[in-house]
């Protein structure tokens, strides 16, 4: 295609597009974090706690900074001790005194080599008191279970948390009188349990961070992060520094999917750097990633519905409670979407459903891809399968007969419109056969689902220089979906009459000083997509504007074509961008924000404690699997799984179609294979040996299916698309193997043996 | 302390290595070559494979001084001297089959050295070949579609069962 071909036909967003940061990527050119060179760089490792609970009586580094090579050695004894604050401040950056999961930093080296540093960790003598630890949250609940945080009581905390000793969380949602409708002569009654195993983020690049001293007293940080600004300010204030002078330079990430939202390997870069003359870079191991990468949140969870005998839903109960691991971390978001997904997309008039967080002596659970959706949707589809089964209703009759209509209400009480349920079940089912008979131990399995459109705050400049070229500066960074470097063009392109590779895009920069909130929520899309919308529409209007008078011509009759302001069909009468910016002094800019984006209304007596009872721009998603089970061997092979999504428009469809199928093959990896293990004294096993994500050879054939026919909120009508495709896969295939076999595992992973002793013991 | 020829992308190079180094180490390390990426040191993603004499290594286990005169070829060198691609890097690109791109050196390397030896595999045989490379982002399905992309396209130039990569011999100071 000619560069500007796209342009002319209008047809820059909506269009298949390859990624615009791929050229380097296929060659090896493209930088990551650890491949930046820093003259003089120094190399810091990280000392960390060997056991579950233990509290630190002593840290002694005298020897070690004695040792030859060693610039810094950072601890809580040189380091502030300020906790940090998700909702509760229960956090500090070394521990004071508690160490409270095998693998929690005790101190940070930065020395000459690697050798030398490790050499020195060795050296750092440290003097536990080793505690019980609790490593179960259901133990994490007993009244005898020692207390992870033995000074809760003491800790600052916003209103709206909930601290109870280990208890961290808590919101419910209600609606109606459940036991009531449980006692109901007419109804038949299913109730199962189900238990979620921590899942890595399992990004291919290990966390690393570089960080320098700066002459004026500032700092710069070299970093794959997915929320430079707020690390930025988080790690300014915590030690003392003006945020001006702090810069977080993002490079190109190696995949986040949530896990990098929180800074970990920044911290200690940055506190090895202020103590030291030169940049010290801080690159993770695997090994060290996986004891400190911010895992989905495992848990357990209960549930009890009632429904008619002809199938219709009257009442649910559901109680979910979650490890949060040793500190907060993002688990109060995965809570309350949790009961956010228990009902949901279906009209069940009685509603009782809460969830409960608790700290265990674990690393630190975190945002990953749709916290709490894989969880959530993986019992609720589940155990209404199991109930359509005990009242002999094909699964797929049983959803399109409770599923979400306009006017529906969401479970906070939110009025729903544009509910696309039945349509993304429909399309899955016809997609994948479902009326059709399968071989013999194959299986099919469908599940669906709601999701928000996270709009966190973004802004984006655009400028053309003098030197013709098009810089798009935004905050979002790009973290391998493809949003920033590729589809904020497009959106930039489109209304600015270019090609989106006439298009530079800027890594976010917080020199730029284009605030984002960072890529999380499905945000980037939605959220910077507005900011860019709104910059291109900004810098356009100063294009036609400058043109006006250049051209002889009334705004209305000139157009953006090629890099030119032209009249209307007339291209010899036509001023090139360049041209307009050297007439305005050099440049010529743009600017724009995320709009301020109210929750729909909801219904505040219905909720407890929920920070997420109504949902902006919500999207619907279903997937169906076939699976073939082997009843011998337990073994489940995944052959294909069909997602349709209803993403309001896909500014690049095959964008779009790369989330949903590495969302389906993250999912079957969840569903079947990965867990993080946990041995008795809590260690963790975190290498790739024991963390099994599915390879080629374990990933099915994938469908996509695009659903465009409910606008967003979001540029064009979009809606966010990241998470959805990640939330029904694992049900998806649950489902599919209780058809298949009779019964699925209550479990995940649903391993080979797990599968083969719900079939011994149906 | 060792001294070795390490032959990388038809660049000689002379280099002192430890022992144990790995060839990933020199690598990136010495050689400034930092395409070949570490994801996990241990063998299980395939992120740092590269080719050593026409097969797929993974060369965060590789000692380097095993590696001694023979033909390393890095992402780096796959692309011509003009810069232009190889079909199996254009075919990624034109078929979707990377995101955040931290696999994809390794993952183009493997499918680049399976159809050296296979030029019209199967898509069995082309999952099988990348089994020893962990793509997150993908799902693999744009992945396998571009190997197949990329196999027509060796096979329509002439160029199947071509060895991917640069063997001339021009010597550098490491």
């Amino acid at each position: 295609m000619n560069r500007h071909t796209a342009a002319r036909d209008g047809a820059v967003v909506g269009a298949k597009r390859p990624r615009l940061d791929a050229g380097p990527k296929v060659t090896g050119h493209t930088r990551y974090t650890a491949d930046i060179e820093l003259e003089g760089a120094l190399t810091g490792l990280i000392k960390r706690s060997p056991h579950a609970f233990a509290r630190v009586v002593r840290v002694d580094v005298a020897r070690a900074a004695a040792m030859p090579g060693v610039h810094a050695i950072a601890h809580a004894g040189n380091t502030p001790h300020i906790p940090f604050d998700l909702g509760i401040k229960d956090q500090h950056l070394f521990p004071h005194p508690y160490a409270r999961y095998a693998g929690e930093p005790v101190a940070a080296v930065a020395a000459e080599s690697e050798a030398q540093a490790q050499a020195a960790l060795n050296a750092i003598e440290v003097e536990y008191e080793i505690l019980e630890p609790v490593l179960d949250a259901q133990r994490a609940l007993e009244p005898s279970a020692p207390l992870v945080h033995p000074d809760w009581r003491t800790y600052e905390k916003l209103p709206t948390r909930v601290l109870r000793g280990n208890v961290c969380g808590h919101n419910r949602v209600r609606r109606g009188d459940v036991d009531t409708e449980f006692a109901r002569a007419d109804v038949v009654i299913h109730e199962s349990e189900f238990r979620f195993s921590p899942g890595l983020p399992g990004y291919i690049e290990p966390r690393a961070a570089a960080a320098r001293r700066e002459p004026d007293g500032g700092l710069t940080l070299w970093c794959g992060s997915q929320s430079p600004y707020d690390n930025r300010d988080e790690l300014a204030k915590f030690f003392a520094l003006e945020p001006a002078r702090v810069r977080f330079i993002n490079q190109f990430v190696g995949g986040a999917f949530g896990g990098k939202i929180l800074m970990a390997a920044e911290w200690y870069a940055a506190a090895l750097a202020l103590q030291c003359e030169r940049p010290v870079r801080v690159i993770w191991t695997r090994h060290e990633d996986g004891l400190h990468a911010f895992p989905r949140h495992g848990g357990y969870a209960s549930l009890k519905t009632a429904a008619t005998k002809d199938g219709a839903l009257v009442a649910m109960r559901a109680s979910f409670v979650y490890d949060t691991g040793a500190y907060i971390g993002y688990g109060t978001g995965t809570a309350q979407i949790s009961t956010m997904l228990a009902s949901a997309p279906y009209r069940v008039p009685a509603l009782d459903l809460e969830a409960t967080l608790v700290y265990t002596n674990k690393q630190v659970a975190g945002p990953v891809r749709a916290p709490g959706g894989p969880q959530a949707n993986f019992a609720k589809e589940l155990h209404l399968d199991e109930l359509a089964a005990k009242l002999g209703i094909d699964p797929l009759d049983f959803r399109l007969r409770n599923a979400w209509h306009d006017g529906d209400q969401g479970p906070g009480g939110q009025i729903l419109a544009g509910v696309r349920v039945e349509e993304t079940l429909r399309a899955c089912a016809d997609a994948i056969g479902w009326r059709t008979p399968t071989t013999q131990r194959r299986g099919r399995g469908i599940a669906c689902t709601w999701w928000f459109s996270a709009c966190g705050q973004s802004r984006a400049r655009i400028e053309i220089g003098d030197d013709g070229r098009v810089r798009l500066a935004a905050g979002n960074p790009e973290v391998g979906t493809g949003a920033s470097s590729t589809s904020l063009p497009m959106i930039a392109a489109q209304i600015l009459g270019l090609d989106p590779s006439a298009i530079d895009v800027v890594l976010a920069d917080t020199a730029t000083d284009t605030y984002d909130s960072g890529v999380g929520g499905s945000s980037s899309t939605f959220g910077a997509g507005m900011a860019v919308s709104g910059a291109a529409n900004d810098l356009r209007a100063k294009l036609l504007a400058r043109a006006e008078d250049m051209l002889e011509a009334r705004t209305d009759d000139l157009e953006l074509r090629d890099g030119n302001v032209q009249v209307r069909g007339m291209p010899d009468r036509a001023v090139s961008y360049v041209k307009l910016a050297r007439e305005a002094g050099g440049t010529i800019s743009g600017e724009g924000e995320s709009a301020e984006q109210d929750d729909p209304e909801f219904d505040e007596s219905l909720t407890e404690t929920h920070g997420f009872s109504s949902w902006l721009a919500p999207s619907y998603t279903a997937s169906a699997a076939e699976v073939e089970v082997d009843a011998d061997t337990g073994e489940v092979a995944v052959h294909k799984i069909v997602t349709a999504q209803d993403v309001g428009y896909a500014v690049n469809p095959v964008g779009v179609a790369g989330q949903i199928e590495g969302g389906a093959v993250m999912g079957v990896g969840w569903a079947l294979t990965e867990s993080v293990g946990f041995d008795e004294r809590g260690n963790i096993r975190p290498d790739l040996k024991d963390y099994l994500m599915p390879t080629a050879v374990d990933a099915p054939e994938i469908q996509t299916i695009i659903v465009e026919s409910s606008p967003g909120a979001g540029p064009f009508g979009l809606k966010g698309a990241g998470e959805p495709p990640i939330t029904t896969p694992p049900a998806a295939i649950a489902c599919a193997i209780r058809s298949a076999a009779g019964v699925a595992p209550h479990e995940t992973p649903m391993t080979p043996e797990r599968v083969w002793r719900a079939l011994r013991d149906q | 302390m060792q001294p070795v020829t390490l032959v990388v992308n038809g660049v000689e190079h002379e280099a002192v290595v430890e022992p144990l180094e790995t060839l990933l180490s020199v690598l990136r390390g010495t050689l400034k070559l930092t395409g070949t990426k570490e994801g996990c040191g241990t063998g299980y993603c395939g992120a740092c494979t590269v080719i050593i004499d026409g097969q797929p290594v993974n060369a965060c286990l590789f000692p380097a001084v095993d590696a001694d005169r023979r033909d390393v070829t890095t992402i780096e060198g796959l692309a011509d001297d003009d810069g232009q691609l190889h079909p199996v890097q254009a075919a990624f690109i034109e078929h979707f089959g990377l995101q955040c791109g931290f696999c994809t050196p390794g993952m183009i390397l493997a499918a680049a050295s399976l159809l050296a030896e296979q030029p019209d595999p199967s898509e069995e045989q082309i999952r099988a070949a990348l089994a020893g490379n962990i793509c997150r982002c993908t799902g693999y399905q744009s992945i396998v579609a571009a190997v197949r992309s990329a196999a027509q396209a060796l096979r329509a130039s002439g160029r199947a069962g071509e060895l991917p990569g640069k063997r001339s011999r021009v010597r550098a100071r490491a």
